[in-house]
């Protein structure tokens, strides 16, 4: 579509009287030209359908399969960015048709608001997404193995794989060899417990195993491989039930992750026995002093923080457990330090045994201070939980497995879209300058036509986005 | 190489290039596409249970992509030719996605690591030895 020659020369001999100098003289005449550009940018609109389509198959089948992954994950997008983003896609669909009209009517004045209002629109749209895309970079809510966020959906603080939440996380280096931290700062790591769940109280032992992994050969020849064990260790200290330690405030934090320690959490909504979180039972460590930044006012003052620190940890305890939604198994959870870093040869056996279960009743959600508490009876819901309830007490725990492929298929989708709108800004601009220059008239208004279609298309994409990512019930 | 001859003409409605859409349509549509994304918002707030959800917000979505396509895509007064290329776009993908769900359980069934001796889950599950 681009303009090399203007052939103002032949506009007479073609046009229809007062022909523009932009029909090529190749073409019979205006309409021929025009109609030759729209069957082209038909096809072309026909082909980005079927570009897009393979996305959608590959959301159609992951979520087929995998329900519970965008029932969970849709939660981390915010429908309110969504929605004005959607808005502004069709007012400016509106304002790119009517850009259309202008140019067919050889009004150019309003041509030029309605292109500018259109780039407006487009920029304004990319602006809300850049917004939406920078919060899930912070928030390590990304594709693939890149997933690693620091919330749960449902706001609930997890501590992520490499421990680099922005703000109020935990930034801990690890010794191995020595199962302490060694550089860091912590702050409180809280997994909001379901009070609505029935339970038991069960009371835990929890080991560390030190093995290898050994592949047997049978006598079919088949390879397994086992985990084999070569020592084991009891870990005795129950983390505190207060997460102690000290609001280390800036990155000189003095607070230090020192004891080795298990904690456990009932997690009901989310039911799948071994979850580990990621998780460090910390106390102070008293470092050099280091100007007055830090929490503690001098190293005495620190010293006795770590020793009060210590008389809370426990050498045994018991844990709240529940009982899952119907049908499923126990949700108790045993955190010993950071699997990650713990490594394959090392495994934690936790072995929980459950008391008689509690019999109390009444709906402890409405009052929400009773909360499931270490050694405390949890008490029986006292009605079944509605659909929206149990959204919310699954949005509390941690994702399910696999969540990473709704955000690889969510960027994939948006990301692609984005550059779409990207193009289109571009485009709009380029007949923008046309515009001004007066070069769309009635005769002549086929790039302004022709980029509307393709923003129109962009849009009706957008328009099957935003419900399938945005509002998932 | 802008001319100002095209000035004198204004009444351009029935312009032999293509159709015209008339202001009252052009609001019409953009006003009911934004009527139907509240609706669409709001619709996910009553809960008519997951697959109705789905069914009712796919559908809104269809009704709004039909109007755009229809009146801001002016495919309602266009040549036929168009809505042929356009709908079978949308057939082959509607095909593609029908074949792909007809055997989508072609891609469950891959064990990539042995039952037996799982890798270090590096995030997630995990089995308590055991417990």
């Amino acid at each position: 579509m681009t303009v090399e020659q203007p052939h103002a020369a032949h506009g007479e001999e073609y046009g229809h009287g007062h022909g523009s100098p932009f029909i090529q003289h190749h073409y019979d005449d205006a309409k021929h030209q025009f109609d030759s550009g729209k069957l082209g940018i038909w096809i072309f609109l026909a082909q980005e359908v079927l570009f897009f389509s393979a996305l959608f198959v590959a959301y159609i089948l992951y979520r087929h399969h995998h329900p519970e992954i965008y029932s969970y994950a849709h939660k981390y997008l915010d429908v309110k960015m969504g929605a004005i983003n959607t808005a502004v896609l069709i007012f400016s669909s509106l304002t790119a048709a009517w850009a259309v009209r202008c140019a067919q009517l050889n009004q150019k004045r309003g041509l030029i608001l309605c292109l500018s209002l259109t780039i407006a629109c487009a920029c304004t749209f990319l602006v809300v997404k850049y917004f939406e895309y920078s919060h899930k970079v912070h928030e390590h809510i990304l594709f693939g193995r890149y997933f690693d966020p620091c919330v749960s959906s449902g706001g609930n603080h997890l501590l992520t794989r490499n421990n680099e939440c922005p703000g109020s996380k935990t930034t801990v280096e690890w010794d191995k060899e020595k199962a302490v931290a060694t550089a860091g700062c912590f702050a409180d790591i809280a997994i909001d417990q379901d009070p609505r769940m029935e339970g038991v109280q069960a009371s835990c032992s929890v080991a560390e195993i030190t093995g290898a992994w050994e592949e047997k050969v049978s006598a079919d020849g088949k390879k397994t491989k086992t985990f084999v064990e070569k020592s084991r260790k009891a870990i005795t200290t129950q983390c505190p039930e207060e997460h102690f330690g000290h609001e280390a405030s800036g990155e000189t934090g003095h607070a230090k992750a020192s004891y080795p320690c298990w904690e456990v959490t009932a997690q009901p909504a989310v039911c799948r026995p071994g979850w580990f979180y990621s998780w460090t039972c910390s106390g102070p460590v008293c470092l050099e002093e280091s100007g007055s930044g830090g929490p503690f006012a001098s190293q005495s003052a620190c010293q006795e923080a770590r020793s009060a620190d210590a008389a809370k940890l426990k050498t045994q305890g018991t844990i709240a457990m529940s009982e899952c939604l119907p049908g499923g198994a126990s949700g108790v959870l045993v955190n010993y330090n950071d699997h990650y870093e713990r490594g394959e040869s090392i495994r934690i056996e936790a072995d929980c045994k459950a008391p008689p279960a509690a019999t109390e009743t009444g709906d402890s959600f409405a009052e929400r201070e009773q909360q499931l508490q270490l050694g405390k009876k949890a008490i029986a819901p006292a009605h079944k939980l509605t659909t929206h309830e149990a959204h919310e007490l699954e949005a509390a725990g941690p994702p399910p497995e696999h969540t990473n492929m709704f955000f690889t298929i969510y960027f994939a989708m948006t990301g692609l879209h984005g550059v779409h709108v990207l193009f289109g800004v571009f485009v709009f601009i380029w007949l923008l300058i046309r515009a001004t220059k007066g070069h769309f008239t009635s005769d002549y208004f086929g790039p302004v036509d022709f980029a509307a279609l393709y923003w129109h298309i962009v849009d009706l994409i957008w328009i099957f986005l935003f419900p399938l990512l945005y509002l998932i019930h | 190489m802008a001319t100002t001859t095209h000035d004198a003409h204004d009444d351009h409605d029935d312009h032999g290039l293509a159709h015209t859409a008339s202001v009252r349509v052009l609001l019409a549509t953009g006003g009911s596409l934004l009527f139907l994304t509240l609706v669409t918002v709001l619709a996910t707030k009553v809960d008519f249970g997951a697959n109705l959800n789905l069914a009712v917000a796919m559908l809104i979505a269809v009704i709004k992509a039909t109007l755009v396509v229809l009146f801001f895509m002016h495919l309602k007064y266009d040549k036929i030719f168009h809505t042929v290329v356009f709908t079978s776009a949308i057939l082959a993908a509607a095909l593609f996605v029908g074949f792909t769900l007809m055997d989508s359980s072609q891609y469950q069934q891959t064990n990539i690591w042995n039952p037996d001796a799982p890798p270090a889950a590096p995030y997630g599950p995990r089995p308590i030895v055991g417990g």
